[in-house]
């Protein structure tokens, strides 16, 4: 499954940036994110991810390494974990540009995400609407944050 | 496989919704468990008790009450399209049960076990949404009617509580001149699009007094078209063969379809088109045989 997302963020593009690396207030933005840890900064991380869909739940723990990262203009990682429970496995590749707009900075999201295992059995469709979902509640979340609405 | 879980088998509705309250989220109803006991089997989901509710009395029953057809939550789909007071009086819904999944889930699969597990690619609450129908939740202390509009919330949820229980159908007669069909269209059990569509004729049968339109199956929840209705409503018949092109349009793309291997979304709103088209004519047809044979066309 292929996201793409463009986030106008009306404020810099330097606070931006260090928002994205602020892994402890970055993650109040990420919808089922329960935790992250930093490994080694910049580098490597781990998250653990908790989704529900009417009865089901699946929580993966991920693994994230930081692959490329260009100051202030580009962040590349690769995401994986497994749900031993249900028998699934996550694999997520993120790619993020920030561009200057005018008084604002632009943030373009690039996610491929692939869900193996039970839990496609589920059903495409109803993870690809989750997804949609957490996209949309993401981009408000770090509107209101690096917006100052809250 | 499945794993272990112990079976509570309450003999009332106060009973089993004081279990639901008691164990919270490591409980579930089992109603049939056509759709519950494949995804434990999966793995997907655990409860450590299922609370069987088809040993409560009585809610099986097809009556008809006080202008209301009233169909209890636990009447199997087979029960449903064998009804004789259904096929009297509701024959869209016989014929929409008799093509419920397969003969072994129609044996076992309940009413109120389909609509409460929420599952997208399900019949039932597609129709329902067209008969003005209401459901009926009790718990322990008390009982409240849902409007079916209300019901479904999202993909494998409703709007009912921890405690609560599906227990009736209620569904107003049809009202004179008018007709109800449903149609689906699907890859082997799974229904990929339903539309539902409901008519009512004027005196002269001439043009259309009320219209409700529904679609299911293609998004995460059935719902009514509100606005394809109001293309259909107060015109002429000849006038609405052409309106339901557009009205289908709307249609689907009120179905908010999502691309998956039953199709893209192009092709379900293309599909949603086709079918209220054809669910169209298919009601007015049956209002130019009599509609006693359809069920449809009453008066």
């Amino acid at each position: 499954m292929h996201f793409e997302r463009e986030i106008e963020i009306k404020n810099s593009r330097e606070k931006v940036w260090k928002f994205l690396w602020d892994v402890d207030r970055f993650i109040t933005c990420v919808p089922g994110c329960r935790e992250a840890n930093t490994v080694e900064a910049g580098k490597s991380y781990t998250a653990t991810m908790v989704e529900k869909v009417g009865p089901f739940r699946v929580e993966f723990p991920l693994q994230i390494e930081v692959v490329e990262s260009q100051e202030l203009s580009h962040i590349k990682a690769r995401a994986s974990g497994s749900d031993g429970k249900v028998g699934s496995r996550m694999k997520v590749e993120l790619d993020v540009h920030l561009k200057d707009n005018g008084q604002a900075t632009v943030l373009s999201l690039g996610l491929n995400v692939d869900i193996l295992g039970k839990l496609a059995t589920l059903g495409h469709s109803i993870i690809k609407r989750k997804a949609d979902q957490a996209m949309e509640e993401f981009a408000q979340a770090i509107k209101n944050r690096l917006e100052g609405v809250s | 496989m499945l794993k272990r879980f112990r079976l509570e088998e309450p003999e009332s509705v106060k009973e089993a919704s004081d279990l639901l309250g008691r164990h919270g989220e490591s409980a579930r109803i089992y109603a049939g468990g056509t759709e519950l006991l494949l995804a434990m089997k999966e793995g997907l989901i655990h409860y450590e008790r299922l609370v069987n509710i088809k040993k409560i009395r009585n809610l099986d029953q097809v009556k008809l009450d006080d202008g209301v057809i009233h169909i209890g939550a636990l009447a199997t789909h087979r029960q449903l399209a064998c009804s004789d007071i259904l096929q009297e009086r509701l024959s869209a819904f016989v014929r929409m049960e008799q093509n419920v999944a397969n003969i072994r889930v129609r044996e076992v699969g309940t009413l109120g076990g389909n609509l409460s597990f929420a599952e997208p690619h399900a019949d039932p609450g597609t129709l329902l949404l067209v008969l003005g129908s209401k459901l009926i939740a009790e718990k322990a202390s008390s009982k409240r009617e849902i409007p079916v509009e209300k019901f479904f919330v999202d993909a494998y949820e409703t709007c009912l509580e921890e405690d609560e229980i599906l227990t009736a159908v209620e569904a107003p007669l049809l009202p004179p001149r008018s007709s109800v069909a449903y149609l689906k269209f699907g890859y082997l059990e799974r229904p990929s699009v339903g539309v539902a569509l409901f008519l009512v004729l004027d005196g002269g049968g001439r043009s259309i007094a009320d219209a409700r339109v529904a679609v299911g199956c293609a998004g995460p929840r059935p719902k009514r078209v509100e606005e394809a209705e109001a293309l259909l409503k107060g015109i002429g018949l000849k006038e609405a063969s052409r309106a339901v092109e557009k009205a289908g349009e709307i249609a689907g793309h009120a179905s908010e379809a999502i691309s998956d291997l039953h199709g893209s979304k192009d092709y379900k709103e293309h599909i949603v088109q086709v079918l209220l088209k054809r669910a169209f004519h298919q009601a007015l047809g049956q209002s130019q045989s009599g509609g006693k044979d359809q069920g449809g066309l009453r008066g």
